[in-house]
């Protein structure tokens, strides 16, 4: 396997990197359950959280996984006058560079953002989210959380519902559980649903068919209808009737034995109901608790400096 | 002193095939054009064998950065990657700080062309409302008498159809044409690329072919109700195309540009987030490539333009969504399109001529410039064996933002002549 210096995406990843993270990611988790859960393979390394969006779950993750690994962690503030101030990126990256630091996660509202600054670093840059592109670590977790159900993901449907085209997570996660042999199928409201999504991913646009696929999994996506600047619906309590996991719907998933999944943080009365997150079969805290295995699985991998 | 190219292969938009031949140029003139040329005295010969004598190039989408943007180009050196491209003639787009929108600013624009090169060749045209901000009118009969060529707020559509009537209106009585950046801004949104399965995967706001076809029709009918003369710029789709094509067959005075990279890269060349492909409209697809290019073939476009768009690498280096659109285009026009074309007999060089020389020319009322005995001695050697390397060094303009940057294409352009001058020889 040739050394790596960063995570930016799923689509470069090759088979037995994938299978690489996701195999270390065990003895990471099996850690865990010991009183002390820290172990010196980053001795001496450092790893910069350089977060242009706020996310404190996804920060905190990366944190705990680093502090575990003994990895120094310290992070950038970003206090928007710097970025007032037209600061580029660039000349952010140039700073970083000075302060040698081993890794740098990033997070940007603009796709792309991360190829970028991985371009102009020596440092090892992992992709913690840019724009609608890519999380490569929350689809890494997303699948080893589903193996940790599944035997063998070779046939298993999996449903992802929501705001489809502003959503980084169904972009990487989607691609990841396919190229794991897992079916995929996303659910949206045709406003929210992209073009160009490959063929092989069927898109519906009601439950009723979506349920007709027989997933395995329901994925709900978050709706930020804060965010969106434009109206792709009309609001939120329509939005929850027709496309959010009702009550109605929890007890089909419930009837049927479906798990379900959410990258968090969620939308209650939203895309999901009060009742709904506690659903039985909900791997929503599971997907957290394997975030750190799994970035502390990347991190291990990573070489910086490395091509 | 005269010059003869000797044993050259002359093109002409006549004939697909090149005629071999001699032509002595005296003074400005070419004084002869024959199968065998020996009996001149006092002449300096220039072997030409293997090499192609095309009639110089005309764009009539520029842009020269000038006033304001200096740091990515300026008129003096657009003209000499004009020059350098073989180019001898092209049209500036008026989206300048400030805007080329007053009878003033023409004339600054037109006295600093006046000092290159082929000063007499540079033209310019005028926004059609002030400030290119789609408001109030421009001075548009100010700016004709001030030697404006067309109207246009290129980089930016006419959002308001009254304000656009009322322009074509008054461009028709004063008789300029009237250009249109085709595009809906509503539908493009913050798009930076074409909408399709590479938007997707690259999670980028995508441009939808329709932002540009709706604009299309909507403006063509416009222009059929006004009676102006409307050249639609830089058309990407093959129904954007049509659209037009069906409106020429219904006696609409519209005219249409295709820009060489739309003929030569789809929205799968973006990549890895390479911003050298950035620009509005954007790459579409490789179906679009080839139903452009066999409307090229077919007469569908009357101009090749290349849309030159110099920015500087400070700015290219961004994220995708954040860099300026556009590329630059002057210098890498004629050799990536024997590259990629004629070279591959895809492409004839009689389409060449007609549509980068001779037909731009005459949209603009300007004599074309054939290899004919006492024409205006105005051409270009190219051979067409050679490559050029599109490097920093090579390249006139200030900027290099281009795909070929540092690449090799088969094709090199030896020789630009203008009005008798040798301009370059390499």
């Amino acid at each position: 396997m040739t050394p790596r210096k960063d995570l930016l995406d799923i689509a470069s990843l090759t088979d037995e990197e994938i299978e690489f993270i996701l195999s270390n990611a065990v003895p990471f988790k099996d850690l865990f359950k010991r009183s002390v859960k820290k172990v010196p393979t980053l001795k001496g390394r450092t790893m910069l959280t350089l977060f242009y969006e706020p996310s404190t779950r996804t920060r905190s993750s990366f944190e705990v996984a680093a502090s575990r690994l003994s990895a120094d962690v310290t992070h950038f503030d970003l206090d928007s006058s710097s970025v007032v101030k037209g600061e580029s990126i660039l000349d952010t990256v140039e700073t970083l560079e000075a302060m040698r630091v081993d890794y740098i996660v990033v997070r940007h509202k603009q796709s792309g953002i991360p190829n970028l600054i991985a371009k102009n670093t020596a440092a090892s840059v992992i992709n913690a989210g840019d724009g609608w592109h890519a999380h490569p670590t929350q689809a890494l977790l997303d699948a080893f959380t589903l193996r940790e159900v599944f035997k063998d993901l070779r046939g298993a449907r999996c449903l992802i519902a929501g705001d489809i085209q502003h959503s980084r997570v169904a972009r990487s996660t989607s691609l990841l559980l396919r190229r794991l042999g897992m079916n995929v199928a996303y659910l949206a409201p045709g406003s929210l649903m992209p073009k160009g999504t490959p063929e092989e991913i069927p898109c519906f646009g009601n439950w009723t068919d979506a349920l007709e696929w027989k997933p395995d999994v329901v994925y709900l996506l978050r709706v930020q209808s804060e965010r969106l600047e434009e109206p792709f619906f009309p609001n939120a309590a329509e939005y929850h009737k027709y496309y959010g996991l009702t009550d109605a719907r929890v007890q089909i998933l419930r009837e049927r034995g479906i798990y379900l999944m959410h990258p968090g943080p969620v939308n209650r009365g939203v895309e999901i109901t009060d009742r709904g997150m506690d659903y039985e079969k909900s791997l929503i805290n599971q997907q957290v608790e394997n975030g750190i295995a799994v970035r502390m699985s990347v991190l291990y991998w990573l070489r910086p400096g490395a091509e | 002193m005269k010059r003869l190219y000797r044993n050259a292969q002359i093109a002409s938009e006549d004939s697909p095939k090149l005629q071999t031949a001699d032509v002595l140029v005296e003074g400005d003139r070419i004084i002869g054009v024959a199968a065998s040329i020996t009996d001149a005295t006092d002449v300096e010969i220039i072997d030409c064998s293997g090499r192609v004598l095309i009639p110089s190039l005309f764009d009539i989408h520029v842009h020269a950065r000038e006033p304001g943007q200096e740091t990515k180009e300026n008129i003096a050196t657009c003209a000499e990657a004009a020059i350098n491209g073989g180019v001898t003639g092209f049209i500036m787009m008026p989206n300048t700080l400030p805007a080329i929108d007053n009878a003033g600013v023409v004339r600054s624009v037109l006295e600093s062309a006046r000092g290159t090169r082929i000063g007499p060749g540079i033209f310019t045209s005028g926004a059609i409302t002030k400030g290119r901000k789609g408001e109030e009118l421009a001075g548009i009969a100010g700016m004709k008498n001030a030697g404006a060529v067309m109207l246009t707020d290129d980089g930016f559509p006419v959002d308001n159809p009254q304000v656009l009537r009322r322009a074509m209106e008054y461009a028709r009585d004063f008789d300029i044409p009237l250009a249109s950046h085709c595009e809906v801004k509503e539908l493009s949104g913050k798009g930076s690329m074409h909408e399709g399965s590479v938007s997707y995967s690259l999670g980028l706001q995508g441009i939808p072919a329709i932002s540009e076809e709706i604009c299309i029709a909507r403006d063509i009918r416009l222009a059929e109700f006004t009676g102006v003369h409307l050249n639609i710029q830089h058309v990407t789709t093959a129904r954007g195309m049509e659209t037009i094509n069906r409106a020429r067959d219904r006696g609409i005075r519209v005219t249409c540009e295709i820009a060489p990279h739309h003929l030569m890269f789809s929205h799968e060349d973006v990549g890895n987030y390479d911003t050298h492909y950035k620009m509005n409209p954007p790459l579409r697809t490789k179906e679009d490539n080839a139903a452009l290019l066999q409307g090229l073939i077919d007469g569908w476009f009357d101009v090749i333009a290349t849309d030159h768009a110099p920015h500087t690498p400070f700015e290219k280096n961004q994220d995708f969504a954040s860099a300026p659109f556009g590329i630059t285009g002057l210098e890498t026009a004629l050799p990536s399109l024997n590259d990629r074309f004629i070279s591959k007999g895809l492409l004839g060089w009689d389409v060449l001529v007609k549509r980068y020389s001779a037909e731009p020319r005459r949209l603009f009322k300007l004599a074309p410039v054939p290899i004919v005995e006492g024409g205006l001695a105005e051409f270009i050697v190219f051979n067409p064996e050679r490559y050029t390397l599109f490097t920093r060094d090579f390249m006139k303009s200030k900027s290099i933002n281009t795909p070929f940057l540092d690449k090799a294409v088969k094709g090199l352009i030896e020789r630009v002549i203008y009005r008798g001058k040798e301009l370059l020889v390499r």
